[in-house]
């Protein structure tokens, strides 16, 4: 089967999975932040890596400036997990937790850097609840994460990934995003698996169908 | 009379599992709508004495849908179903005339403790 194809029912299934998953991401950086979050309707795309660039500009805005970290994770699924901060998002964090003063881009970078494991621990954390909820598993569905690493500051979606360093042929690309209005802060929260990744997710939907 | 009820969401599957968990005894007739706007179509057709709300939909969302339906007397008992699980969701959908809140996935244990709670079984 061509890796870009998902039918209608997969994407949907995988969009209401995502929609679950980020539910819980939602009310992590609510509690964190001790604010309201509005929770977009989740993306889905499947790409050609050599388009990567070009979708995330696409999802992101591709004029806006952004700063972003990554963690990848690996286990029951394995790929990417990439939080894109539009800016003034750090200042804005800053202010929402209730620091003063400049933090300085080491003070910055953390929080960056804490907030985007908040969001990716939630989200795949209640993607590999639902897994292991309504599909046979056959093996534990876990997931380990590596350290959140900072991707660049002050940069353009487009120029986040250099796709010629990236060893996949496709990737699919799950997007969503959190706002919180009046504080113009916005927080995409991107995942990416590589072609082996789809076919997995496509046998979990598939399960998640036939179980309704 | 089977009584109208009100699927929306704007997930097929979501909409299925809902279907799905509803009680089995419960004489229903059943419609889906796949956005606010569907949905305020269905209720002014008379098709949702319960309407069973998603919050996060492209269209209209399901805040903007409780919003509309106070301004049209609100006739239908609505019962919001959602991944949004933050607290001020849930107050703020209440506030808004919901009757009460599920929180996705839903279960059956889950839908019919509320549907009797909420004395609609």
């Amino acid at each position: 089967m061509n890796p870009s194809m998902l039918t209608t029912d997969q994407r949907d299934a995988l969009q209401e999975l995502t929609n679950i998953a980020m539910g819980q991401a939602g009310a992590s950086l609510a509690t964190l932040l001790d604010e309201f979050v509005d929770l977009s309707v989740p993306r889905i795309r499947i790409v050609e890596v050599a388009d990567l660039p070009a979708a995330l500009a696409e999802l992101v805005g591709k004029n806006n400036l952004v700063s972003a970290a990554r963690q990848s994770f690996y286990g029951h699924l394995r790929g990417e997990a990439i939080v894109i901060f539009g800016e003034p998002g750090c200042q804005a964090l800053a202010d929402l937790m209730g620091f003063e003063g400049d933090l300085g881009e080491q003070g910055e970078t953390e929080l960056l850097l804490d907030v985007a494991n908040v969001l990716c621990g939630a989200c795949l954390g209640g993607m590999m609840e639902q897994i292991r909820n309504f599909t046979d598993t056959g093996g534990p569905a876990e997931l380990s994460f590596s350290m959140p690493s900072l991707m660049a500051r002050q940069v353009t979606a487009g120029q986040l990934i250099d796709s010629k360093r990236v060893q996949w042929s496709h990737a699919l690309l799950l997007e969503v995003n959190f706002t919180i209005k009046n504080r113009d802060f916005i927080a995409h929260l991107t995942m990416l698996m590589p072609e082996e990744g789809i076919d997995k997710i496509r046998a979990i939907v598939d399960e998640f169908l036939e179980a309704f | 009379m089977s009584l109208p009820i009100l699927v929306v969401d704007d997930s097929a599957m979501a909409r299925k599992m809902l279907i799905k968990s509803l009680p089995p005894e419960w004489d229903v007739e059943i419609s889906q709508a796949g956005n606010g706007k569907e949905a305020m179509e269905a209720y002014r057709a008379g098709k949702a004495a319960v309407m069973f709300l998603d919050l996060t939909m492209p269209e209209m969302d399901g805040f903007q849908v409780l919003e509309a339906l106070r301004q049209e007397d609100l006739n239908s008992m609505v019962i919001v179903v959602s991944a949004d699980i933050q607290p001020v969701a849930q107050e703020r959908a209440m506030a808004m005339g919901a009757i009460a809140f599920v929180k996705k996935p839903v279960s059956p244990d889950m839908l019919n403790s509320v549907l009797k709670q909420y004395g609609v079984i």
